[in-house]
């Protein structure tokens, strides 16, 4: 049945799901030293530059000694900054050192596991289905959840709850309808290199609303502003966003409450616009930051549930589809499938049931007046259990009864 | 073992590469400034001042070298970890590369489904706190602020069934108790999943008799099922007397001990002595051996170190059972069964790639997904003739001489009323076969 083929590990293939769950340490890791050699340099420019000016004017008596007394100071409180955002640059990466090590650990343990049915490979995958679980709650914007279940599991450093919950913040933002925490976002430290490199008009998309906020109120001053607003922000765009640029100049002649006439223009002035931004700025941060577009949990599911189901699962045959006593299962002590269990069965009709090549039913089949066949095992167990007469059994679904020579032999090929 | 690799690599990393390195040379920076300004308001002449500041020049422009050559460093190890991370997961099999499947989700439109799954996922794991902290999150509520996204993924106030109606397998029954609200039944869900747990600590405590009074309560139900759990109970705790306070740990009286269980067994056997009279005749002749029954036939009955943890766990699986839910977490087993059978997946949706195929509009997958033989629930018939799964459409069929086939591969071979069976010479008419129900 190459059923040990099934259950053995494949290390390498058993973790196509984790790379982003390494990436995204590593690449927070990356952005927080960005984020301090933008400190660094920019400070140490300014440092070597006053020091050199100082020094300059001090010796040509241009300066008071009040005056160089001063640019020390102000040279000194400046180094002091340094140390300040340097030092919680390096407990940011430190938090992450250790997020990064222990999802290594955690992903090494599996290669002290053999196959699936080890012990501790089944406390390992739990772990693996909180850290999804999490993931999931923490991109639907339910973060109280996803902290608790984080708590409760002891997995923080597993998970990612900061990350989201910054995220969710300028989400949440946009949804209210102000652009300054995302273009806060866009333009803090190197992020805006980082996003320009991978051409992304979310800062472009931030102006613009920018832009269409200063046009709606359509009062003499605030039209003033917007002009001066789309020379400097959205000119600069006109290459490469040639359209909207040129719809932006066009919204000047159409007060919002004519805009109903105009379906572009009622667009732009529709909130919806706030929702669309907010999408935007969800998929520049997770691409950004290597994150998969999805949940991680609905491939896992997807795949899952597939494997799993059977035509039986969603079957009309009332016989054969799940009643509290299951009629096709395989095992003795019938369990529920988990796809015929009332947390599944509704969304595992979305996916199409497994391709199998081979049957897979009980030995010794035996076929009993009604139409149902078992394996001679379960009906011999269930007959004792039952404290039937020697060679009587006992149907396990509709529990008739039947004598030996009733039964006929079922060969499967 | 690109695992271990990597974590070698990981700690390459975090020994040598550490922002804090460069902090010394802030230190050296702010000290060298420090002492400068002291020196200078110090001597107060102009002379001292120009020769500090041009002395000062050089230490300072140093320490900032000092500093960037630090981050130099970290900049240098990070890359070389990034390769390292690129590299552990650069799969073998040329069809897995690429990154993860994301195009097409099956389940983006569901997350009402997903979500219950995992409301109900974590009220049988116990996790009540968490549980009722979801539900109000996942709830919809009057914010005008949430995101369409966010709305979307909020339970519809129908979607955690009551636990306590059997499943029924037609899909309008999901509609039915639609006018439930959801905080009732996912309160009735937790009511029975705390009481399971409470059962299941007093059987860890070795304390029998809730489970026995729920067993009892639930008699029919277990029986219809051909379960026997309550008399596997009641037997044990027969047996956990019968050890006496040595091994019990219950009070020494005439409640415990040989005379205590004998008491039991009185008053408790006679309702089973229909279906279990050979076990309870056993039982009483192993009291014959009481003294000796370590060297009698009946040490394997009365031998009680896996008994607790096997009841159990038969408890647990009949107890969701009756509420028509598995055993184990369906979605645990899901997520687990996924990630066993994603490189199946993404070597196949490699292969069509561009050619504009969505594996989910299928009714059978394309290709094989195997699975450990545990989870496997259902009796699987393939055709041996048309290499089909057979489904209510196409059921297997029993021919006279016991082969069994799919009813289209049947029909196929069947000229007027007659076919003869593939696998042996017998012959047989159509309406000598019969639809079975494996």
């Amino acid at each position: 049945m190459g059923d040990h083929e099934a259950s053995k590990l494949d290390y390498e293939n058993h973790l196509l799901l984790e790379q982003p769950f390494l990436r995204l340490p590593f690449e927070l890791l990356r952005k927080n030293f960005h984020g301090a050699r933008y400190e660094v340099e920019r400070d140490g420019t300014w440092i070597k530059n006053t020091l050199k000016d100082t020094a300059t004017s001090a010796v040509n008596g241009r300066s008071s000694q009040e005056d160089v007394l001063k640019s020390l100071d102000s040279m000194i409180s400046r180094m002091r900054g340094v140390k300040r955002k340097l030092t919680s640059f390096a407990d940011e990466e430190a938090r992450l050192y250790r997020h990064e090590a222990a999802r290594v650990s955690h992903l090494g343990e599996l290669y002290g596991m053999h196959s699936v049915d080890d012990v501790k490979y089944e406390a390992w995958s739990r772990t693996r289905l909180n850290r999804l679980l999490v993931d999931y709650l923490l991109r639907s914007g339910f973060n109280d959840s996803a902290r608790m279940l984080a708590q409760e599991r002891g997995i923080e450093d597993l998970v990612d709850v900061e990350t989201f919950e910054q995220m969710s913040r300028v989400r949440g933002s946009l949804l209210k309808g102000s652009v300054a925490e995302a273009l806060a976002w866009c333009t803090a430290g190197d992020t805006k290199k980082e996003l320009r490199k991978m051409d992304s008009n979310l800062e472009f998309m931030l102006r613009y609303q920018q832009y269409i906020e200063l046009v709606r109120p359509y009062t003499p001053a605030k039209l003033t502003e917007a002009i001066k607003h789309a020379q400097r922000f959205l000119h600069p765009y006109r290459e490469t966003h040639g359209r909207e640029v040129q719809q932006a100049c066009g919204l000047l002649a159409v007060p919002p409450d004519r805009a109903y006439k105009y379906p572009a223009y009622r667009e732009l002035y529709s909130p919806k616009r706030w929702e669309i931004l907010a999408d935007i700025f969800t998929t520049t941060h997770n691409t950004l930051l290597s994150l998969p577009s999805i949940p991680l949990l609905h491939m896992a599911l997807s795949s899952g549930l597939s494997a799993l189901k059977t035509p039986a699962c969603h079957s009309a045959h009332p016989a054969s589809a799940a009643a509290p006593s299951h009629s096709t299962s395989l095992a003795l002590a019938a369990t529920v499938c988990p796809i015929c269990s009332t947390e599944l069965n509704e969304l595992a009709r979305n996916v199409p049931y497994a391709h199998h090549n081979q049957s897979h039913v009980e030995h010794d089949l035996l076929l009993l007046p009604t139409g149902r066949a078992y394996g001679k095992a379960s009906l011999d167990a269930y007959a004792k259990k039952s404290g039937l007469q020697e060679g009587q059994v006992k149907d396990l679904r509709t529990g008739d009864v039947f004598e030996p020579h009733e039964l006929k032999k079922v060969f499967i090929t | 073992m690109a695992m271990l690799q990597l974590d070698e690599d990981l700690k390459k990393l975090t020994q040598s590469a550490q922002l804090s390195n460069a902090l010394g040379h802030v230190d050296n920076i702010i000290d060298l400034l420090t002492n400068a300004r002291e020196k200078i308001a110090t001597a107060n002449d102009p002379h001292t001042t120009s020769l500090t500041l041009t002395k000062l020049q050089n230490p300072t422009r140093e320490g900032l070298e000092g500093v960037n050559e630090h981050l130099r460093n970290v900049h240098r190890a990070q890359t070389k970890y990034n390769k390292a991370l690129t590299a552990a997961f650069e799969p073998k099999d040329k069809n897995l590369k690429g990154p993860l499947p994301t195009n097409h989700d099956p389940m983006a439109d569901h997350p009402q489904l997903i979500n219950r799954a995992i409301a109900m996922h974590l009220l049988r794991e116990g996790q009540f706190g968490v549980a009722s902290t979801f539900i109000s999150e996942a709830e919809p509520g009057p914010e005008p602020g949430a995101s369409q996204y966010q709305r979307q993924t909020r339970l519809p106030p129908s979607t955690l069934r009551s636990p306590t109606s059997p499943r029924s397998p037609t899909p309008t029954d999901a509609t039915m108790d639609a006018e439930i609200p959801v905080e009732l039944q996912s309160e009735a869900l937790q009511t029975a999943f705390s009481d399971m747990y409470s059962i299941l600590s007093s059987l860890k405590a070795h304390d029998l008799f809730p489970a026995i009074d729920w067993a009892h309560e639930n008699a029919a139900e277990l029986e219809a099922r051909g379960s026997n759990l309550e008399f596997e109970l009641c037997k044990l705790q027969f047996i956990w007397l019968f050890k006496g306070p040595q091994v019990n740990g219950l009070p020494d009286s005439s409640a415990n001990g040989r005379s205590g269980a004998l008491d039991y067994a009185q008053r408790n056997f006679s309702r089973f002595r229909h279906r279990h009279l050979r076990e309870i005749q056993q039982l009483s002749c192993a009291m014959v051996y009481a003294s000796n029954l370590g060297a009698s036939p009946y040490r394997v009955i009365f031998d009680t170190t896996l008994a607790f943890d096997e009841v159990a766990a038969s408890f647990t699986r009949e107890f969701c059972s009756l509420l028509g839910l598995s055993a184990e977490s369906p979605l645990y087993i899901a997520a687990t069964a996924g990630t066993i059978a994603l490189p199946q997946l993404m070597r196949f949706l490699n292969k069509v790639k561009g050619k504009n195929t969505e594996w989910t509009t299928e009714q059978e997958l394309a290709f094989e997904t195997p699975l450990p033989k545990s989870m496997i629930y259902h009796s699987i018939f393939v055709c041996p003739v048309s290499k089909e799964q057979t489904t209510d459409a196409n059921p297997p069929m029993m021919l006279p001489c016991g082969h069994v086939l799919a009813r289209e591969s049947l029909q196929r071979m069947t000229k007027n009323g007659r076919f003869k069976c593939p696998y042996c010479p017998n012959e047989g008419s159509a309406k000598d076969s019969k639809e079975i129900i494996l």
